[in-house]
């Protein structure tokens, strides 16, 4: 599939695995990454523009610095309406509380919870969803 | 008759006015004896004349003869002069007639005027011309005019000295010869005549020569004064124009002789006229006494009369004989009916009740045979209408004693409505003494006069309670005296019941039985009561019947009016409580038990008025609770808001006023402050009381919560502490099981991946990725160790550190990047400042600060940092201020000092820095604060201990 998926996440280490699975799913044909939710932000604003350049999926971490990945997904609501489509959001953290599951769960925008490390499977579910 | 009468008129007018009569007898005297004093007078006065005129005539007779021996001497000489004209034997002749005359002091002849022949001879006279010499000559002039001697003179002598010359003109031959002269000198004139020697002091001489051509009048004796005043008789002595005056000295010469006559005379009239006033004044005296008894005895009728008219009671004056009313006043008139005319005629056997009237008889006869002097008899006397009427009569003889029994007065006093007033008391007295008798409670009638005598012996009478009470109670013989001293005057048949006596009298006897110790108590109270002039008592005691049974009775002890001050009679009731006193004592054992029953409850049992918060009634607890005695509960209405305490005063008081409101019960919380200053918890629990309908007063009960508080804080402190706890522990290991989390789930997957590698290339990609995420892995153990440690650890090395060489040191470390950046750090904390201090965590701490300000300075400016040191509420307070990137605190704030928190792109910032930096300080206690604007700077606060 071609799909456009997004990494919102600050380890680059795990940017650069995960873009390595990503690849071997061949899943998406186009990955985006920002290392936190303000630049994030700032780039989806910028891809509205371009709706073919607009990712389909994002795969958001929690714990960014300057906006983490809640704040990120307050900023999202109030533009999702400019964006040109339709964007699943999947939560990926390394975070085990029950409590960051139960907020995703809140978030209508958010249609799954996972935790790292990311697996190929993961991603092909995320995918095919 | 009538001439008597008019005597008697005179005399009396005279005796009547003493002064005046006297004073006329006084000037009629005066009158009288004036004559006599008069003729006296003259007859003095006579006499002085006839002395003085005799004087004079011996004097006159001396000089008579003086001047006739002149003449006879002028003679001689004369006739010495011969026809022709000379003398002849002039010398001899001269001094025979010198010699022979003592009177003659010198002898002259003096042919034609001129004198040639003087005896004692003088030679200035020689030639003196007589008739031709002024002075002389008219002299000279008027001898020879004359034709007799004549005296010239007195003149001044050429000799000297003053005389008297005498001329004789001498004629021979028809014709004027010349003169023959004498000279006499004045003196040995005047000693001839006697008018020297005149011894007599009431009178003197003057001597006096008149010139008749001129008129002059000389005067040649001493007194020359004027005489014409003054009595004088004259002599006068033609031959020279002389006078002789015998002038009286005194004036009123005479008149001193009669002023002791007079005086005398005054004397004796006043005397005479004092004698007659005092024989007058008691003719006069008596006149004005027997006036005055007059008037007397007519001011006496008048007011007996006026007494008699007009008495309020009767009087009568009876003929003590007969019976007969002699004269009646208008009182006894009216008192019997009757008028006086009626009555002139009646005996006052005839008004006098029949029964009455024989002892009236016998008692009349006592007082006329002078038995008794006086008499008092009540009886009756019948009005005119037929009415009997009382009468008080009180007989008063008028005869003497000893005397025939003449008339008496009767004085008549209606005593009517007396006895009818009496005739009610008795009865009233029999119904009283019934009542007394037959009243269901016991009653005493009791005589204290002689208890309150002995004590005013003793002296306890008007001493202070508490003094009379203690004596009381320290001499009980004293009591037991007090009790044989009481007089039971009566006792009721309800006593006689109570006590059981055999008789009235066995009571009386025995009243110190009935009084036992229990009723002593209300013994004493009696007899303090009399000491304090008390005229009630009531008080409860015990009294023994005479079985033996003990009764509870309530003794009424009450003074009966009028006798306050003797205690005569005193009313004593005592009234059988027993049965009361038993229902006395169940309802205050309950009342105990009630409240011993509030008193345990462990809580202020309250109530007070619903719009006064006035206390009523707490219980004992409200004291041992708060402090504060009940008296101060129940003393104002602002007790209970002012021991609340001030912060939740407000509070609580509206909370009470609005629930008050409302009729449910209901309960609130706050402080109080008790006595000693303590705060203590208070749950109040309260209830509305409603009477009527309306609330009238709220009730309830305060619990001290203060310990259950004081737990409850603790716990909720602890609670506080252990959630701060859990939740940073949490926060902690949820932080690091993220972290750690990540790593691991890395390496997980880059091991899969590396067995899904398809290059060598890409393996190695992968094992060098490894490579990083281990010792990523490893740092943040490393860090994570860290945390721990500074927050576990209870080893810490305290020193005293010097901030300021402190700061030194680290801008020494990191002068490479100071020199880099291009920064600048102002070192302004003070030298002095001192803290205790880990060392390590001091560098720590300033270090991360430090360089934290030169990473994130901003891009356009260079870094300048400004440290400062102050002293911030006591605490030190260190400053770390930059001019930097800034922070959003908004966003930002609460994650500033989080774990791998960073928020600005910088790659150094892994976001420990801060969190560890706080976990330093405050490990060592302190705290730290941040303010910040974006694009502008931050500052730091770091508050040590």
């Amino acid at each position: 599939m071609n799909q456009i998926i997004c990494l919102i996440d600050d380890d680059p280490i795990y940017q650069t695995i995960t873009k390595k699975i990503i690849h071997k799913s061949e899943a998406a044909s186009k990955i985006l990454s920002f290392p936190n939710g303000a630049e994030a932000i700032d780039g989806l604003t910028k891809l509205v523009q371009q709706p073919e350049e607009f990712p389909d999926i994002i795969m958001l971490d929690i714990e960014m610095p300057v906006m983490d990945g809640w704040n990120f997904m307050e900023h999202f609501q109030k533009i999702k309406t400019i964006f040109p489509k339709e964007v699943s959001v999947y939560i990926v953290s390394s975070s085990i509380a029950c409590s960051d599951k139960e907020r995703s769960k809140s978030y209508n925008g958010i249609l799954g919870y996972f935790t790292k490390p990311v697996t190929l499977q993961n991603v092909l579910e995320i995918a095919k969803s | 008759m009538k001439i008597e009468n008019k005597w008697s008129k005179i005399t009396g007018w005279f005796i009547s006015r003493p002064r005046l009569s006297t004073f006329i007898v006084f000037l009629a005297l005066l009158v009288l004896i004036c004559p006599l004093v008069l003729q006296r007078y003259e007859i003095i006065k006579e006499n002085r004349e006839q002395e003085m005129s005799n004087i004079l005539h011996v004097v006159q007779q001396n000089l008579n003869h003086s001047l006739k021996n002149c003449y006879t001497t002028t003679i001689s000489l004369a006739m010495i002069v011969n026809d022709n004209g000379e003398p002849e034997n002039f010398d001899a002749l001269a001094k025979v007639l010198v010699e022979s005359n003592p009177t003659i002091d010198a002898v002259q002849l003096v042919p034609n005027g001129i004198i040639k022949y003087t005896y004692p001879n003088n030679p200035d006279l020689i030639d003196f011309d007589i008739l031709n010499t002024k002075s002389v000559r008219e002299e000279a002039l008027e001898t020879i005019q004359k034709g007799k001697i004549h005296f010239a003179g007195p003149l001044k002598l050429k000799q000297g000295g003053l005389g008297v010359i005498g001329r004789l003109p001498v004629y021979r031959k028809g014709k004027f010869w010349g003169f023959s002269a004498v000279m006499v000198r004045l003196e040995t004139l005047f000693k001839s005549s006697g008018i020297n020697s005149i011894k007599d002091s009431r009178y003197y001489f003057q001597f006096s020569k008149e010139n008749p051509k001129t008129g002059r009048t000389e005067f040649f004796l001493p007194n020359k004064e004027n005489f014409a005043d003054k009595y004088f008789q004259v002599l006068s002595i033609p031959d020279g124009n002389w006078k002789v005056y015998l002038i009286s000295k005194n004036k009123y010469g005479l008149i001193s002789e009669i002023r002791p006559a007079l005086v005398l005379t005054v004397l004796f009239c006043f005397i005479f006229s004092l004698f007659l006033t005092s024989l007058l004044k008691k003719p006069a005296e008596l006149q004005l006494l027997v006036h005055d008894q007059k008037n007397k005895i007519l001011n006496d009728e008048i007011k007996f009369k006026s007494i008699f008219d007009h008495a309020a009671v009767g009087i009568a004056h009876v003929d003590s004989r007969t019976g007969c009313l002699i004269e009646v006043n208008d009182q006894y008139s009216r008192m019997l009916g009757y008028t006086f005319e009626e009555m002139r005629n009646m005996s006052f056997r005839d008004i006098t009740y029949k029964d009455d009237l024989e002892e009236n008889l016998k008692q009349l006869e006592r007082l006329k045979s002078g038995e008794i002097r006086e008499l008092t008899i009540e009886k009756r006397y019948i009005h005119k209408n037929g009415n009997l009427i009382w009468v008080n009569i009180a007989y008063s003889p008028l005869w003497q004693e000893g005397e025939e029994p003449s008339s008496h007065i009767s004085i008549v006093e209606d005593i009517t409505s007396k006895r009818e007033a009496e005739d009610a008391i008795r009865k009233s007295e029999i119904r009283f003494k019934s009542l007394f008798e037959d009243s269901p409670i016991a009653l005493w009638e009791e005589d204290f006069s002689y208890l309150k005598n002995y004590l005013e012996e003793i002296g306890l009478i008007g001493k202070n309670r508490e003094e009379v009470k203690a004596f009381f109670d320290a001499n009980p013989e004293v009591v037991q005296k007090c009790i044989t001293l009481v007089k039971i005057i009566n006792v009721n048949n309800e006593c006689l019941t109570l006590h059981h006596p055999k008789t009235k009298e066995d009571l009386i006897q025995r009243l110190g039985d009935v009084l036992n110790n229990d009723s002593m108590d209300s013994f004493k109270a009696q007899l303090v009561a009399i000491t304090q002039g008390e005229t009630r008592l009531t008080i409860d005691s015990k009294v023994k019947k005479t079985d033996g049974e003990y009764r509870d009775i309530s003794l009424r002890w009450s003074v009966m009016p009028g006798y306050e001050e003797t205690l005569e009679r005193i009313i004593i009731s005592t009234e059988d409580i027993t049965a009361r006193k038993i229902s006395e004592e169940i309802v205050i054992q309950s009342q105990k038990k009630m409240e011993s029953l509030i008193n345990t409850i462990d809580g202020i049992v309250w109530e007070c008025d619903y719009n006064t918060y006035i206390f009523t009634y707490v219980n004992q607890k409200a004291e041992e609770i708060t402090g504060y005695t009940r008296e101060e509960w129940c003393s104002d209405g602002n007790f209970w808001a002012n021991t609340i305490h001030p912060d939740d005063k407000t509070r609580a008081v509206n909370y009470c006023a609005i629930e008050s409101k409302k009729s449910q019960q209901y309960d609130f919380e706050y402080r109080m402050i008790a006595k000693n200053g303590s705060v203590l918890w208070i749950r109040d629990i309260v209830n509305v009381i409603y009477e009527n309908g309306k609330p009238v007063s709220l009730k309830g009960i305060m619990i001290d919560i203060t310990k259950s508080k004081e737990a409850e804080k603790d716990l909720s402190n602890s609670l506080e502490l252990v959630t701060e706890q859990n939740k940073r522990l949490l926060n902690f290991s949820y932080i690091v099981s993220h972290n750690l989390r990540s790593h691991t789930s890395n390496i997980q997957s880059i091991s899969t991946l590396i067995e899904t590698a398809e290059t060598e290339e890409e393996r190695n990609e992968l094992v060098k990725m490894l490579q990083n995420v281990s010792n990523t892995l490893n740092e943040t153990m490393l860090n994570l160790n860290e945390v721990i440690n500074i927050q576990t650890n209870i080893n810490l090395i305290i020193e005293n550190l010097n901030i300021k060489d402190n700061i030194d040191r680290i801008i020494n470390i990191v002068s490479e990047q100071i020199a880099f950046k291009k920064a600048v750090i102002k070192n302004n904390v003070s030298p002095e400042i001192f803290v205790k201090y880990n060392p390590a965590y001091l560098e720590s701490i300033l270090l991360n600060f430090i360089s934290n300000a030169i990473r994130y300075c901003h891009p356009e400016r260079n870094p300048v940092i400004i440290l400062n040191s102050y002293i911030e509420n006591d605490k030190t307070v260190l400053e770390i201020a930059d001019n930097g990137l800034g922070i959003d605190l908004t966003k930002y704030g609460d994650k500033l000092f989080g774990m791998y928190k960073t928020f600005h792109e910088n790659p150094d910032s892994k976001g420990i820095g801060l969190f560890i930096t706080k976990n330093q300080i405050d490990a060592m206690g302190g705290t730290v604060s941040v303010e910040s604007e974006p694009n502008i700077g931050t500052t730091f606060k770091i508050y040590f201990k």
